[in-house]
């Protein structure tokens, strides 16, 4: 039998994984759209893409769960779709991450794609390029250091979440017993030893994660392998 | 793309009816209504806020919030009373832009074959077009270690490289220094005449125009004020007030194409047939200079007027004329005057002060003599 919380850990990555892949699909386009809006309404969506940095996440939480219950029309859509209840499942949670982890995937990649501008993607239409051959082609490659920030901080958020996860999904092993759900259990039970050990892991984890996307995007770095061409 | 846009006939003809408005902070209006019949180099000349680069972006499908109508060859490539608008990819119209827009994650010969992967036509041969935009040497060096003149060099060679049936430049060389300008220039003729591809070249260098284009449209606070040949424009352009807005920028002058007939002639001279009869003589030209012709000008502010022939002077150039006409414009007086010598008439235009002109009571069909030093006919590639 797996260790409870081994099984914790593979939830929280699968959960992760499945967010940042989710986020990186609906938040590229969402991102394009913000970078070349031009118009009024433009500050409305990017403060409601912006709100879970400021809003505590029990708030979301709570009202997400009171959305996915089944006497609510999304909580009674998915039942009809799926057969199975919204709330306190895995699905639930990932749902409630992909909210709560947007803005870290929207907000890097809306400043490269408007840093990037329209120059490159009028030389490349100039050329015979369509609009999916000249973001595949030339902006993907450009802004690709940006992706992978975007992707790590929706990734590393998306870790060490707790509020929204508590609310909507309950403490199921498994099914949504994720690690930061895991260590406060151990804390409760005042079972430190093993808390310490999923904190740690935690820091460690983060901390390599963060180094990682600096370091990619050191200027410095930058230059000098400039230098050295 | 659409198909007639792959292979057209020549010459191509450009019908231009449109319409652009910009609101907000620099409110700006641009209304062309030309036909263009598009042979070798057609200039586009204006000051800034013009509309010429407007008007390019149009042409090359940049520019979507156009009224009216562009038709290519009797293709519309924007017609909005039909809601027509082919997209910028799908004209098959290449444009370089002033700022070479190469793409940094690419090296040179990646940016150029961005173009022919993309190109349907696929008839020009890579390596030879390398070798006609002098770019072997730099085929894998990264786009960061370029000098803005191999950096302009290589959007050229990749705007050639996509086939286009029309190419579009806004103003190419206004970020490269006079050596790199020179060379760009000499660089357009040749692609020009090797591959014989209509260009549309926008600049506010008249100097720059007068070296490579055949015609020259002239735009004015987003109105064309002139369409012609290239020296009949450039001497209408004498008379406009194009130039006493921008005294700095164009100069009255006379802009001239003349055979060669001595590239040196062993004493420091050059020298251009001006007719069966007269010569013009300029400084002496490399042997290795190959054109039969040459661009040339002379600015009406070297030009001066005698009238008695002057022989007993160092200037070279003294040409007998008959005065054609004789503006006053604010403090000096524009003097226009046909060669009479020879059987092909040339105008020839002349700045000198009222008191000059008061001084030696000129008038309308009289004859004088006209003389400038030999380093007053310039030209702006050699």
């Amino acid at each position: 039998m797996i260790n409870s919380d081994v099984l914790a850990l593979l939830t929280t990555l699968k959960m992760a994984a499945l967010t940042t892949l989710i986020l990186l699909i609906l938040g590229t386009p969402l991102a394009w759209y913000l970078a070349k809006m031009r118009s009024r309404f433009k500050v409305i969506i990017e403060a409601i893409v912006a709100l879970p940095l400021v809003l505590p996440p029990t708030v979301l939480g709570f009202y997400l769960l009171i959305a996915f219950s089944p006497q609510h029309l999304p909580g009674q859509l998915w039942q009809q779709a799926t057969g199975q209840q919204l709330a306190f499942s895995f699905s639930a949670i990932v749902i409630g991450s992909v909210l709560y982890s947007m803005p870290f995937v929207v907000q890097p990649l809306q400043k490269a794609f408007e840093q990037l501008g329209d120059p490159l993607l009028e030389a490349g239409a100039m050329l015979g390029a369509g609009p999916m051959d000249r973001f595949f082609n030339i902006v993907l490659p450009i802004t690709k250091a940006s992706f992978i920030t975007a992707a790590s901080l929706g990734f590393a958020h998306t870790v060490g979440e707790f509020g929204v996860i508590l609310m909507i999904g309950g403490n199921i092993p498994g099914e949504t017993r994720v690690l930061s759900i895991a260590l406060f259990d151990h804390v409760e039970a005042f079972d430190y030893a093993r808390a310490h050990v999923l904190a740690i892991s935690l820091l460690i984890g983060s901390m390599v994660l963060l180094a990682s996307i600096y370091l990619l995007n050191n200027p410095r770095k930058k230059t000098m392998n400039k230098a050295k061409r | 793309m659409t198909d007639a846009l792959l292979k057209t006939t020549y010459p191509l003809f450009l019908d231009i009816q449109l319409g652009f408005e910009q609101h907000g902070f620099e409110p700006f209006q641009l209304t062309v209504q030309q036909g263009l019949s598009l042979e070798g180099i057609t200039g586009i000349f204006g000051h800034s806020g013009s509309g010429k680069s407007t008007l390019l972006r149009a042409i090359a499908g940049l520019e979507k919030k156009i009224t009216g109508s562009i038709t290519l060859n009797n293709i519309d490539l924007i017609n909005s009373d039909s809601n027509i608008f082919i997209k910028a990819e799908q004209r098959n119209i290449g444009l370089v832009f002033q700022d070479s827009r190469l793409f940094p994650h690419l090296n040179v010969v990646d940016n150029l074959k961005f173009a022919t992967k993309r190109c349907k036509n696929n008839r020009l041969n890579f390596d030879e077009i390398i070798k006609l935009t002098a770019l072997d040497n730099l085929r894998h060096k990264s786009i960061h270690e370029l000098s803005g003149g191999q950096k302009q060099r290589v959007a050229l060679a990749r705007a050639i490289l996509a086939e286009p049936i029309l190419l579009l430049l806004d103003e190419p060389l206004s970020a490269l220094d006079r050596k790199a300008k020179a060379s760009l220039l000499s660089l357009m003729l040749k692609v020009q005449d090797e591959l014989q591809l209509p260009m549309f070249y926008v600049s506010h260098s008249l100097d720059e125009l007068q070296q490579v284009c055949d015609k020259l449209l002239v735009l004015s606070q987003g109105k064309v004020i002139g369409y012609d040949a290239i020296h009949t424009m450039i001497h209408q352009l004498n008379y406009s007030d194009v130039t006493s807005d921008a005294d700095d920028i164009i100069h009255q002058q006379t802009s001239l194409s003349l055979p060669i007939t001595t590239l040196d002639n062993g004493q420091g001279l050059a020298i251009l047939a001006l007719n069966d009869v007269e010569n013009i003589y300029l400084p002496a030209l490399d042997e290795s200079f190959t054109k039969e012709t040459l661009r040339c000008f002379i600015l009406a502010s070297d030009i001066s007027i005698s009238l008695t022939e002057p022989i007993n002077s160092s200037i070279v150039n003294h040409l007998f004329v008959k005065i054609s006409s004789i503006d006053i414009m604010k403090n000096k007086v524009l003097i226009t005057a046909i060669s009479v010598k020879g059987k092909i008439e040339q105008e020839f235009f002349i700045n000198i002060s009222t008191f000059s002109q008061q001084r030696l009571a000129l008038n309308i069909n009289q004859q004088v003599y006209l003389q400038f030093k030999a380093s007053a006919v310039r030209t702006y590639l050699y």
